[in-house]
C-alpha cells in the first residue's frame, strides 16, 4: 500500500468579528480560535455519530484484508435509521452491533443499499429519539472551506477527528464532495462536518470505476477521500427506508467513439427494451441536453447521469440530423444484456485495396438462406456501405438477433439485394475450413522481422516474455495472436514450439508467451504487464484484432480471464483450461464493440467443476458466446487434436 | 507546508503591513524557534530498503538527544547531525526496548535544548507540528522538514489486543498528518506554540483497520525512563502500563463454555455447549448464543475470547453479552469453587 507524505496546503478563509482584530493580530490568537471552532463544530455533530461492530463474515474481499476494527456510522433519523459506508460491510458481516454516543449496544439490521454510492442504511431499536444533524445544501458548499472528517474508532470514549478542507465539488461522476482531510478505515460511515458542525456528507470510499464495497480504499489518507453530501442522502431517505436498494439509473445507451472527452454523445447502440429504446432513440441520435443542461461530449453525459438512479426521470434533446427531437425518460438498473448478430459469413483476409469478400459461408445461416456464396462482395448493409470486414462487423453490431437487414453483393459485376434475418453468434466449432485468403506476394526480404522462438523485451518489466513466430511470416496479411499464460511452475518452451508450432503455421498466428514474474504464481496486478507485452509485439508485427485470444491452464487460465476482463477493448477470446471464471464484483457485459468469445474445457471429476459450471451459466446469460469442450476425468491440458480444435475456434472469431 | 490564508475582517482586507509583522497567522517564528532543538541521526542500515537515519531532539544544554529505539542505533558509529550542520558522534547512552526509545549524548556544551519537564499534553484536535528528518531529505546544515496537522484521538496502542505489532502499549497521539514514514521516527511534535507534546513513533500498522498509523508517544511518559537512562541505571525496569496476566486467569472450561470448533482465522464464538451446573449455566447462556463482549472488550473471534479471559482473574466475576435471536443479552459470571 502506498504512503502519501504530501504537505498539505490549507487555504483558511476567516470571518472575524472587526473589533478584536483591531486590537491585535497574533497568530496564536487565530490559530487557537480555529482549534476551539473545530472542536466545536465536532462536539455539535458528536450525539449523531455512532460505532459500528461486525461480528463474523469473510476475512478479505477480493485481494482487500478488511479490518477487524469498529467502524462508524451517522444517525440519519430519529426513528433509529442510521447510514455508513458499505465498506464497513464488505465482510459480509453474521451480525451488526451499534454503541450509541450514550454506551448502549442495539443490534441493527441492514435495511437498503445504495448500490451507486455506496451507503448501507441501517435500523436499531430505540428507547428515545436520536439527535439528527443538520445538513449543508449543496449551493452552500465551497471548495477551500473548513472540512472536519469524523470517525469513532480509537477509543470507547471519544472521536477521532481530521481536519481539511472541501477539495471539489463534484467528484465520481457528480456523486460525492472531495475533501484533503484524511478518510481512512478510521472514519469511512462517519461525516465530513463544516466549521458550523452541520454535516457536509457521508465519507465513504469511491472509484471512477469499479463498483465493488472496497473500491477506493486504496486512496486512503492520500488526501484525496469522497463524502457523498448528506443533502442528497436525505432526498433518498424514503426509498431507502421502504427497504429499496438504489442502483444507478442506466439510459440503455452505447455511445461512438472512444475518446469520452472528445466525442460528442452519438448512439451507436440503442440496447432493445431500454429506456432509450423505448423512448424511440436511435443510432445516429446525438444527445445535446440532459434535463435542460447542454453537452458537447460522453463525459458531460456521464457527469449528469452519474447523480441519478434507476426510477428517476430524465429529459433528453437529441439531434436526428436537423431534427431536435426531445424524449422523458424514466432510467433503468438492468439491461436484457446485448447479444451479437449473425449474418453466417467469414471474410477473406488480406484483400487490398480493402473490401469486404465472403470466404466461407455457414451452413444453414441467415447468409446461406439468402443464397450468398464463397467470393461474393459485400458492398453494403442497410443503407452503409461496408468498406472492409472490421466496417462490417462494427455496423451489425448496430443490429441485433432477429433484426431484418437489406444486404447488396457483387457477385462477378452483378449487383444483388436481399432482406436477411440476422441470427445470433453460434458456438460450434466449425469442420476444417478452406483458405483465409489467395496467394500473397512474398514478402520483402531484409525487411521481415525476425520468425521462430524470439525473446519480447517489455520495458520496465523484470519478467521473461517469449514469442514463437512461424517462418512463414507474412505481413501482407494480419496474423492472429494466441497468449499462452503458463501455469505456475517450470517453462519449456522447446516443448511448447512443438506443441504449437505447426497449428501456428497453418492457421497463421502468433503465440506469446509472457511469464509471471513469480514462477509459482500469477497476480492480478500482472495483467497490465501482460498488455504491454501484447502492445510491445504488436509494434513489430501485424496482428489482426478480430483474433486475440488469451490462453491458460488451472492458474494461467484464472490469470487469462482476468486479462480478457481487464482489457475488453484488445481481447477477442478467452480460452481457458480446468478453471471457473474467476469470482468478481461484478458480472462480465456484453459489449457490442467489445466481442469476447469464450473456450471453456469442463472436465468431469475436476474439484472446480461446480464452480466452471457456474461460471458458463454467467457468461451465457450474459449473452457470450461460450464454447464448452466436455472432458472425462480430472482437469488436464489440451490434447493434440484439442489444440487443432482450439485453433480452429480462434480462426473463426472474425465471422461477422 | 504552505499555509495560506485570506483573511476577510468585517469586510475589509486587514493592510498588508499588519499581516506580515504579524506572520499572518502563519507558524514561521514558532518552526524557527523549535528547528534548533531537533537533529538529523545516521547510523546502521541501508540495506534491502532499511534506511539508515532516523530523526531526534536536544533533551540538555550538554548534548543529550532523545530518540526512538531502532536497527538504526545498532552500530558503534552514530552521526548526530545538529541543526546548524555541525556533525558530532553520538554514544548511545541507554535504551528501553519496551517504551522503545533510546538516549545518546554527544560531546558539546550550550546547545539550544529543552527539558522533559517542560512537556504539554494535548487533547484530539490540537493543531501540531511535527519535526522531523523524513526520508532523509534534509541533509547537513538543512532544517528538519516541518509537519502540520491536528491529533486525530488521543488512545492507547494495546498491543496484547492484537492491533499493533510494538511492545509500547501507552497512550499515543494519532496524528492526521502523514507523520511516521521512513526516518520521522524520534522526531519532535510539538503544540502550537511550539512547546514540546510527543516524539514520534516508528511506522506501524494498525492491524484493526488495516491501515498505516501515525503517531507519537507523550513526552511525559517517556520523562522517567530519559531520567534513568541519563542517571545511568538498568532499563527496562517498571511497569509500562502494561496490563500483567494474572497467575490464574478466567479460562473457558472454568466458565463452562464450549466453543464451536476453531476452523478459520476468524471463526465466530459461538457457543457449543454449555456444561451443567458450570457459571455459564446458572447464569443462563445457552448453545448457539454468540458471544460478542466481555466486559468492554469486543469479541470476534474464538481466540479473542481466549485471550480476553486470561487477561481476567479468575476471582472475579465477569460481564459477557451475547446475542441470541437478534436479541442483545447480558450475564454476570462468576466462578464459585
Amino acid at each position: 500500500m502506498s504512503r502519501s507524505s504530501k504537505g498539505s496546503l490549507i487555504g483558511l478563509a476567516v470571518i472575524v468579528a472587526g473589533t478584536w482584530a483591531v486590537r491585535g493580530w497574533a497568530a496564536e490568537e487565530l490559530h487557537a480560535l480555529e482549534e476551539q471552532a473545530v472542536r466545536a463544530a465536532v462536539q455539535s455533530v458528536l450525539p449523531s455519530i455512532v460505532r459500528i461492530e461486525a461480528v463474523g463474515g469473510l476475512e478479505k474481499v477480493g485481494d482487500v484484508l478488511v479490518g477487524t476494527g469498529p467502524t462508524t456510522g451517522l444517525v440519519v433519523s430519529a426513528d433509529g435509521y442510521i447510514i455508513s459506508s458499505a465498506f464497513n460491510f464488505a465482510q459480509k458481516p453474521t451480525s451488526i452491533l451499534v454503541t450509541l454516543p450514550g454506551g448502549a449496544s442495539k443490534v441493527a439490521r441492514i435495511v437498503a443499499r445504495d448500490r451507486s454510492r455506496m451507503l448501507v442504511l441501517l435500523k436499531i431499536d430505540i428507547d428515545q429519539p436520536l439527535p439528527v444533524p443538520t445538513s449543508v445544501p449543496r449551493d452552500q458548499m465551497r471548495v477551500g472551506q473548513w472540512a472536519t472528517a469524523v470517525g469513532w474508532t480509537y477509543t470507547d470514549s471519544h472521536p477521532n477527528l481530521s481536519v481539511g478542507v472541501i477539495s471539489a465539488l463534484s467528484r465520481i461522476w457528480g456523486k460525492a464532495i472531495q475533501t484533503d482531510a484524511k478518510v481512512s478505515p478510521a472514519n469511512y460511515g462517519g461525516p465530513l462536518v463544516d466549521i458550523r458542525g452541520r454535516v457536509l456528507g457521508v465519507l465513504v470510499p469511491l472509484a471512477p470505476e469499479g463498483q465493488a464495497e472496497v473500491a477506493g480504499a486504496e486512496w486512503y489518507d492520500s488526501g484525496i477521500g469522497f463524502a457523498v453530501p448528506l443533502v442528497e442522502i436525505e432526498r433518498q431517505l424514503p426509498r431507502l427506508k421502504q427497504g429499496d436498494d438504489l442502483r444507478s439509473g442506466l439510459l440503455g445507451i452505447t455511445l461512438k467513439g472512444r475518446n469520452i472527452y472528445a466525442d460528442p454523445a452519438v448512439v451507436a447502440v440503442s440496447h432493445p427494451n431500454s429506456p432509450a429504446a423505448d423512448a424511440g432513440l436511435r443510432p445516429g441520435d446525438e444527445v445535446v441536453q440532459i434535463n435542460g443542461q447542454a453537452i458537447s461530449c460522453q463525459s458531460q453525459l456521464k457527469h449528469l447521469l452519474g447523480p441519478l438512479y434507476a426510477g428517476d426521470t430524465v429529459e433528453l434533446v437529441v439531434l436526428r440530423g436537423e431534427e431536435r427531437l426531445t424524449r422523458s425518460l424514466v432510467l433503468t438498473d438492468q439491461l436484457r444484456p446485448y447479444e451479437h448478430p449473425f449474418l453466417g459469413v467469414l471474410p477473406v483476409r488480406g484483400l487490398e485495396p480493402p473490401q469486404t469478400v465472403v470466404r466461407y459461408v455457414y451452413p444453414d445461416s441467415p447468409a446461406d438462406k439468402a443464397g450468398l456464396q464463397a467470393g461474393d462482395r459485400i458492398t453494403s448493409l442497410g443503407d452503409q456501405p461496408a468498406a472492409d470486414a472490421l466496417a462490417l462487423q462494427e455496423q451489425i453490431a448496430a443490429l441485433r438477433p432477429g433484426e431484418s437487414v437489406e444486404i447488396t453483393i457483387d457477385r462477378g459485376g452483378e449487383e444483388r439485394s436481399w432482406s436477411v434475418t440476422l441470427g445470433a453468434l453460434p458456438s460450434e466449432i466449425p469442420p476444417p475450413l478452406p483458405p483465409a485468403h489467395g496467394p500473397l506476394d512474398a514478402a520483402a526480404g531484409d525487411a521481415r522481422p525476425a520468425t521462430g522462438l524470439v525473446p519480447v523485451k517489455v520495458p520496465e518489466e523484470p519478467a521473461e516474455c517469449s514469442a514463437l513466430v512461424p517462418d512463414n511470416y507474412n505481413p501482407a496479411v494480419a496474423w492472429g495472436l494466441l497468449v499462452w499464460l503458463p501455469p505456475p511452475g517450470p517453462l519449456n518452451l522447446e516443448q511448447l514450439s512443438r506443441e504449437w508450432g505447426e497449428l501456428c503455421r497453418a492457421h497463421e498466428v502468433i503465440l506469446l508467451v509472457p511469464q509471471s514474474v513469480d514462477p509459482r504464481r500469477w497476480l492480478p496486478t500482472e495483467v497490465g504487464y501482460v498488455r504491454k507485452a501484447m502492445d510491445q509485439l504488436a509494434a513489430t508485427y501485424r496482428l489482426d484484432p478480430t483474433r486475440i485470444v488469451v490462453h491458460g491452464y488451472q492458474g494461467g487460465a484464472a490469470m487469462a480471464y482476468l486479462v480478457a476482463l481487464s482489457h475488453r477493448d484488445r481481447i477477442r477470446g478467452v480460452a481457458a483450461v480446468d478453471a471457473a471464471l474467476p469470482v468478481r464484483a461484478s458480472a462480465p457485459e456484453n459489449q457490442p464493440h467489445e466481442r469476447l468469445a469464450v473456450y471453456t474445457t469442463l472436465p468431469s471429476e475436476s474439484p472446480l467443476v461446480a464452480r466452471i459450471q457456474a461460471g458458463i451459466q454467467q457468461l451465457k446469460d450474459a449473452r457470450f458466446p461460450v464454447t464448452v469442450r466436455p472432458m472425462e476425468g480430472p482437469g488436464r491440458t489440451l490434447s493434440e487434436a484439442e489444440r487443432g480444435e482450439l485453433m480452429r475456434w480462434m480462426d473463426v472469431l472474425d465471422r461477422i | 507546508m504552505a499555509v495560506a490564508c485570506a483573511v476577510i475582517v468585517a469586510g475589509t482586507l486587514l493592510p498588508r503591513a499588519v499581516l506580515a509583522a504579524a506572520g499572518a497567522g502563519s507558524f514561521a517564528g514558532i518552526v524557527a524557534q523549535v528547528q534548533p532543538v531537533v537533529v538529523k541521526l545516521y547510523g546502521a542500515g541501508g540495506l534491502r530498503g532499511l534506511e539508515a537515519y532516523q530523526s531526534g531532539m536536544l533533551i540538555s544544554a550538554e548534548g543529550h538527544v532523545l530518540t526512538a529505539w531502532s536497527y538504526v542505533l545498532d552500530t558503534d558509529y552514530i552521526t548526530v547531525v545538529l541543526h546548524d550542520g555541525r556533525r558530532l558522534p553520538g554514544q548511545l547512552l541507554g535504551a528501553d526496548p519496551r517504551l522503545e526509545i533510546a538516549v545518546l549524548k554527544v560531546d558539546a556544551a550550550d546547545l539550544p535544548h529543552f527539558r522533559l519537564t517542560e512537556a504539554v499534553s494535548v487533547q484530539a484536535g490540537a493543531r501540531v507540528l511535527a519535526f522531523s528528518n523524513l526520508y532523509g531529505v534534509a541533509t547537513g546544515s538543512e532544517a528538519a522538514s516541518v509537519q502540520h496537522g491536528v491529533v486525530a484521538a488521543v488512545t492507547t496502542l494495546e498491543a496484547r489486543r492484537g492491533a499493533f505489532q510494538t511492545p509500547y502499549t501507552g497512550p499515543v497521539y494519532v496524528l492526521d498528518a502523514m507523520t511516521n514514514n521512513a526516518g520521522a521516527a524520534g522526531g519532535l511534535l510539538t503544540d502550537r506554540q511550539g512547546r514540546p507534546v510527543g516524539l514520534l513513533g516508528k511506522e506501524l500498522r494498525d492491524a484493526q483497520q488495516n491501515i498505516w498509523l501515525n503517531y507519537a508517544m507523550p513526552l511525559g511518559e517517556l520523562a522517567e525512563a530519559v531520567d534513568d537512562i541519563v542517571a545511568g541505571k538498568a532499563r527496562p525496569r517498571g511497569e509500562v502500563a502494561q496490563a500483567r496476566p494474572p497467575a490464574e486467569p478466567l479460562t473457558l472450561a472454568r466458565l463452562g463454555l464450549v466453543l464451536v470448533p476453531d476452523l478459520l482465522a476468524k471463526t465466530p464464538p459461538f457457543v457449543d455447549d454449555v456444561r451443567p451446573g458450570s457459571p455459564a449455566a446458572q447464569a443462563g447462556i445457552r448453545p448457539d448464543d454468540l458471544v460478542v463482549f466481555v466486559g468492554e472488550r469486543r469479541i470476534g473471534s474464538c481466540k479473542s475470547l481466549v485471550d480476553e479471559l486470561s487477561m481476567i482473574d479468575r476471582i472475579h466475576s465477569v460481564r459477557v453479552m451475547v446475542l441470541r435471536d437478534q436479541q442483545l443479552l447480558e450475564f454476570i459470571l462468576r466462578v464459585t469453587e
